[in-house]
């Protein structure tokens, strides 16, 4: 038998406009728990689709235990060995342990259930996965933890050869982590590879056996854990050179308090306390499930919270509404589902947050409409040859820029930006941050949330880092600001 | 720590569960215990508790409550069948025909069930195959059925009856009529029997598991290898076997063909499934619990047509879905997790 | 693979609305339906036909209005056709005098005409308000809830005429609004529909909140990010169209001078077809009144070209649903032909 489990050679994955794998080649021996690392863009998630059969690879060879491995969706993926955990939960609720267990491969007779030993085979796995499992348990009483278990023994009675899974301890408390790191390292008995991605990189050393680490869509290296030195070592390999533009720090520094937080916490936050002075750019910076977008949420009243937000010394009401009304704007992080709709047209996108501006008394004054999507067009370079065109037929970076003139067309003091660049080309990224500078030189305040260090650090003056629903460091850009003390941060480190 | 860590109650919670399961029983102890309390001596004639006023409201109420029982599935998978309704008034008239015509009670059954096969059939077309928001679909052939139902009834007339020609069979009634056992018909008999049916489908069968899957993650299903067409296809066309089966029954109670004979009973089928505590968005429904509902239903048709005018049905009726859906509202919060 | 339509093959440049563009086929429809029953139908064509079209399908047209900004903004409403018999009844009831020695379907409460329809409209907002109450606030499935309210509003004007109807001994001023005559068969009813949709159609496109009804349809969530009051907009939407179903009940009822508790069995279903044909998408966030006016007038050829063919009343149901399913059908796929 092979000592690979998984082989890949040369992978390309293009989308339009962008390579987001690039000639990605490396093994994944069996037996082993191979950790997955990189940053957002680093092209891990597009690998990982194209393993699951999610998308297809553009050209490469992939080979599964000495044979061509090709995958057109997630079933065809399972069938051939390679099962995924992804972070939506892939259980039905309303079934029982059991029934979950067996959902597509029941015994039949005559469509009549049969309790045959292939059911006994599987809880057995399970219970020896997780004793305190109980099989006839309806699903819906189980815990997150319980029921990733439960998907993670229906692969290993199914007798896959990988087991991919995609940041499984986002939603764990520490000693439901512990417990699946300790199925984990039985799987490795059981036969199983488990290819496991996560940002956390101190699970990477607890866990793993070997490290892939992949950045701008290329491998940077393959090697064993135990070859691997310290965590600055993987850091620095995952972030290589950030080329930091010449940021200039502001000349005349922003006093003014505008926003206040006080204890803030909801269900993902955790007592966030924080000022915000007029005209600064203002980064959060965290990774995925960090909580930037519940603390972007929470501010804009999107979400309820517990504890105080004052905007210019006045308590801030907890509806978008009102927020909206108090002079703040949010660019919601899915653009599509959130910040546009798509069925309408640019026009009718850019008034939606300030039909005040352009009606008198309820009436639309068609003209001064007209004459604003025509402004926003203009001023933000939006291509399109109609300002009645669904925004559903335009570019990712042509919607986001809708979705901003909205955001500016309500006369915003203080806009927060959720991810505004993502899923967006180079070109129309560099507009929007030369937009942003050219906001604040307008006197604008601005919160930026990314989870891209490089977009932070070119255009924040000030940086909160953002781990777990905390904020854990404050920095001041321009000083002597180290990448690598920051992804040291956010992936669970302690501040120097 | 976080200021938003709320402890579980977890007494209210199995306190709330245990709710859940056993609340439409006690509203049709509580509609019986009223409805017995109204009128007479208890048990007595005149009373609601009269037991042959039972067996008579048991015989009447076999169609609806066939179709309650299978609309819990089609509620299970997350859809909706607004049909249902015209499905009855078309077979009790196709039946009618029939029977008039000399066809014996079986031949016309059968004829009969697979015409709601069909129509079922058709329903599952729309909304799996041509993707049609169920309400709507459901709405468009309920209307093209129950056209259909009067339709095939000759102007000039209102339902299927006596001719100069031709007369119903004499044992036309027997069906639903004939008292069997106790004063129960064998219509009723055999919508208990579709009830056990429909629960061991339900529990027992893969087919009963599939339905829950396809309402509660179509996803997940779908990535298990489970046809989620298909299964939810079949619903249909067993929903519209129920309804024409149901049709066979009314027109044996009513003697004709009466062509808007089922008007309403989708409505009522969806009171019986809420009351149930069937949850729309599907994946959750117990086939016994909507027959339960169903019977208080037609204990509330029934108990009350003699104590109030028949032109306040309506209003009853409208009133009890409401409370249906608030109570199925209220009661629908989840239940946390362990 | 393009399917020429006779004359419907319109530039598709995409320079025009796909809501202009249905509107245009809608019509050319309509046009074309028209001039088939012309031709195959005696006497179809000529101005007695096309009064009655107006005629016969006013009601409709206003049921319409509250039907389609509401599928518009994404929820249904079937309680139309019960608020209309309960608002005929109810303003027969409130102004029937108490007259001596009638039966107790004789006897009404005598109140002044205008404050009888007062009263009546304050019920119809009623049954709109529990609608707004369930569907915008509780959020259930709005089919579910305008069903329980057809059959409470159905109810109460059942109650209110004991199963029948009233028309006994009315005073003559319950008469006159629905029947003041306009031209030829037309009376100032059809006029009353004809303002509304004009008020309807700059509210719908000139006005903020027909704005906000087409944003909250398209998208619930990001116009709750906009700053859209979204549940006290939906609520209103309900009480506007029980207001329209209402207004609609009281002109039947004084055109038969009578409240008929079965009258408007089947309006809802017919008010949504007429605005689905008229281009209206079924999940929301597309639609208009002039497409749902020229969806009026379709249904109204197809009705009343099978009365004149002498086919039977019940062909009503049939022709509805079929008419709604090609409708579906027949946009779904020119709108998919349109964005490739």
């Amino acid at each position: 038998m092979e000592s690979n489990v998984l082989e890949i050679k040369g992978l390309v994955k293009d989308y339009p406009g962008v390579r987001a794998v690039n000639e990605v080649s490396f093994e994944i021996k069996r037996n082993v728990v191979h950790c997955l690392v990189g940053e957002n863009g680093a092209g891990k998630s597009t690998l990982i689709k194209i393993l699951t059969g999610a998308c297809e690879r553009t050209c490469g060879e992939i080979t599964l235990n000495g044979t061509d491995y090709c995958a057109r969706n997630p079933k065809e993926a399972r069938e051939k060995g390679i099962s995924t955990l992804f972070q939506e939960l892939n259980v039905v609720d309303q079934l029982t342990v059991e029934e979950n267990l067996t959902l597509g491969i029941e015994d039949t007779i005559c469509g009549f259930l049969r309790k045959t030993d292939k059911i006994k085979k599987i809880i057995a796995v399970l219970k020896d996965l997780e004793p305190s499992i109980n099989p006839k348990e309806r699903v819906s009483r189980l815990s997150v933890a319980k029921k990733q278990i439960i998907e993670i023994a229906k692969a290993v009675a199914a007798e896959t050869d990988i087991i991919i899974m995609d940041e499984p301890t986002a939603a764990l408390s520490e000693s439901e982590i512990n417990r699946l790191f300790t199925i984990i390292k039985r799987l490795r008995e059981k036969g199983v590879t488990v290819i496991y991605i996560s940002h956390r990189l101190d699970e990477i050393f607890t866990l793993g056996d070997y490290v892939t680490v992949m950045r701008d869509g290329k491998h940077v290296a393959t090697k064993p854990i135990a070859e691997v030195k310290d965590r600055s070592e993987l850091v620095q390999m995952m972030i290589g050179k950030t080329v930091i533009e010449s940021y200039t720090p502001k000349e005349k520094p922003a006093e003014e308090l505008l926003l206040e937080l006080k204890d803030v916490c909801n269900h993902k936050l955790r007592n966030v306390s924080l000022r915000v002075n007029r005209g600064e750019i203002v980064g959060f910076y965290g990774l995925i499930g960090a909580g930037k977008t519940e603390l972007a949420r929470a501010i804009y009243g999107a979400d309820d919270y517990s504890g105080e937000i004052r905007l210019n010394g006045e308590k801030l009401g907890k509806s978008p509404e009102k927020t909206i009304r108090a002079g703040i704007a949010l660019v919601p992080e899915e653009r599509r589902t959130q910040g546009l709709f798509t069925l309408l047209t640019i026009k009718q996108n850019i008034s939606a947050m300030n039909l005040k501006r352009i009606s008198k008394l309820g009436m639309i004054n068609a003209m001064q409409e007209r004459n604003t999507a025509k402004d926003y067009i203009a001023r933000l370079n939006i291509k399109t040859d109609s300002m009645d065109k669904e925004t559903s037929k335009l570019s990712g970076g042509n919607q986001q820029k809708v979705v901003f003139s909205k955001c500016l067309f309500a006369n915003a003091d203080l806009l927060i930006l959720d991810e505004p660049t993502r899923g967006i080309d180079v070109g129309a990224k560099a507009e929007i941050y030369a937009m942003v500078r050219g906001l604040v030189e307008q006197g604008k305040t601005i919160l930026f949330f990314s989870s891209e260090l490089p977009e932070i650090l070119n255009s924040c003056d000030r940086i909160f880092l953002l781990y777990e629903g905390e904020i854990k460091a404050e920095l001041q850009n321009g000083i002597d600001i180290n990448s690598q003390d920051i992804i040291h941060i956010v992936t669970g480190g302690t501040a120097s | 720590m976080s200021a938003n860590c709320n402890t579980t109650n977890l007494r209210g919670v199995k306190a709330k569960r245990l709710i859940k399961q056993i609340y439409v029983y006690v509203i049709l102890a509580i509609v019986v215990a009223v409805l017995s309390m109204l009128k007479g001596d208890l048990f007595q004639r005149g009373n609601f508790l009269f037991p042959p006023n039972i067996a008579n409201l048991l015989r009447m109420s076999a169609p609806i409550l066939m179709i309650s029982s299978a609309f819990t599935l089609i509620f299970i998978t997350g859809n909706m069948d607004l049909s249902v309704g015209s499905i009855l008034s078309l077979t009790t008239v196709v039946n009618a025909i029939l029977l008039l015509n000399g066809f014996s009670f079986l031949a016309a059954m059968v004829i009969v069930l697979s015409l709601g096969v069909v129509l079922g059939f058709i329903n599952g077309f729309l909304v799996m195959k041509l993707r049609i928001t169920p309400v709507i679909a459901t709405l468009i052939t309920m209307n093209a059925y129950q056209g259909l139902a009067r339709y095939l009834v000759p102007p000039g007339i209102s339902s299927i009856t006596n001719t100069d020609t031709l007369t119903m069979p004499e044992w036309m009634g027997n069906f639903s009529k004939g008292q069997v056992f106790l004063g129960l018909s064998w219509a009723f008999i055999v919508a208990i029997a579709l009830l056990i049916g429909l629960v061991i489908l339900q529990r027992r069968t893969v087919f009963g598991k599939y339905l829950v899957a396809a309402g509660g993650n179509r996803t997940a299903a779908e990535l298990s290898g489970i046809n989620v067409v298909k299964v939810v296809w079949g619903v249909y066309i067993l929903l519209g076997a129920v309804s024409a089966l149901a049709g066979v029954a009314r027109a044996s109670y009513l003697l004709i063909g009466e062509p808007y004979t089922g008007t309403g009973a989708e409505t009522e089928a969806i009171i019986a499934c809420l009351l149930g505590g069937t949850v729309f968005s599907g994946g959750e429904g117990s086939v016994v619990k909507s027959f339960v509902g169903a019977l208080i239903i037609v204990c509330l048709t029934f108990g009350l047509k003699s104590v109030i005018p028949e032109y306040w049905q309506m209003l009853a009726k409208g009133a009890v879905l409401v409370f249906a859906v608030v109570l199925n509202h209220l009661l629908s919060k989840e239940t946390a997790v362990a | 693979m393009s399917k020429q339509i006779e004359g419907k093959n319109l530039p598709l440049a995409g320079k025009i609305s796909n809501e202009s563009y249905l509107n245009r086929v809608m019509f050319l429809v309509l046009i074309a339906l028209f001039g088939i029953a012309s031709l195959t139908i005696g006497n179809y064509f000529s101005t007695a036909t096309a009064l009655n079209l107006i005629a016969n399908n006013w009601y409709i047209v206003i049921l319409g209005v509250g039907v389609t900004f509401l599928l518009v903004s994404g929820h249904l409403d079937m309680s139309v056709g019960g608020i209309v018999a309960m608002a005929g009844v109810l303003s027969a009831y409130f102004c029937q005098p108490a007259n001596e020695g009638f039966s107790e379907l004789g006897q009404g409460l005598g109140m002044p005409y205008g404050v009888a329809i007062g009263l009546t409209l304050v019920c119809c907002l009623v049954i709109g308000a529990l609608n707004a109450l369930f569907i915008a606030k509780m959020r259930v499935a709005s089919i579910i809830v305008t069903l329980g309210t057809m059959s409470i509003a159905r109810g109460v004007g059942q109650v209110a005429a004991l199963g029948a109807q009233r028309s006994a001994g009315m005073p003559d001023i319950f008469g006159v609004i629905g029947n003041v005559p306009l031209f030829g068969p037309i009376k100032i009813a059809a006029a009353i529909a004809a303002i509304l949709v004009i008020v309807a159609l700059y509210i719908e496109k000139n006005t903020t909140f027909g704005r906000r009804t087409y944003l909250i349809g398209a998208n619930r969530e990001a116009a709750r990010l906009s700053g859209i009051k979204v549940e006290r907009h939906i609520a209103l939407l309900y009480l506007l169209s029980s207001l329209l179903a209402g207004i609609t009940g009281i002109l039947l009822a004084s055109e038969m001078k009578a409240g008929i508790s079965t009258r408007g069995t089947g309006f809802e279903f017919s008010a949504l077809v007429v605005t689905l044909l008229g281009g209206a998408s079924i999940d929301g966030g597309v639609g208009s009144v002039l497409g749902m006016v020229i969806g009026a007038m379709i249904l109204g050829v197809v009705s009343s070209a099978a009365y004149s063919m002498l086919l039977r009343p019940e062909w009503q149901f049939i022709l509805k649903a079929t008419v709604t399913f090609l409708a579906i059908i027949a946009q779904r796929y020119l709108l998919d032909r349109r964005s490739r």
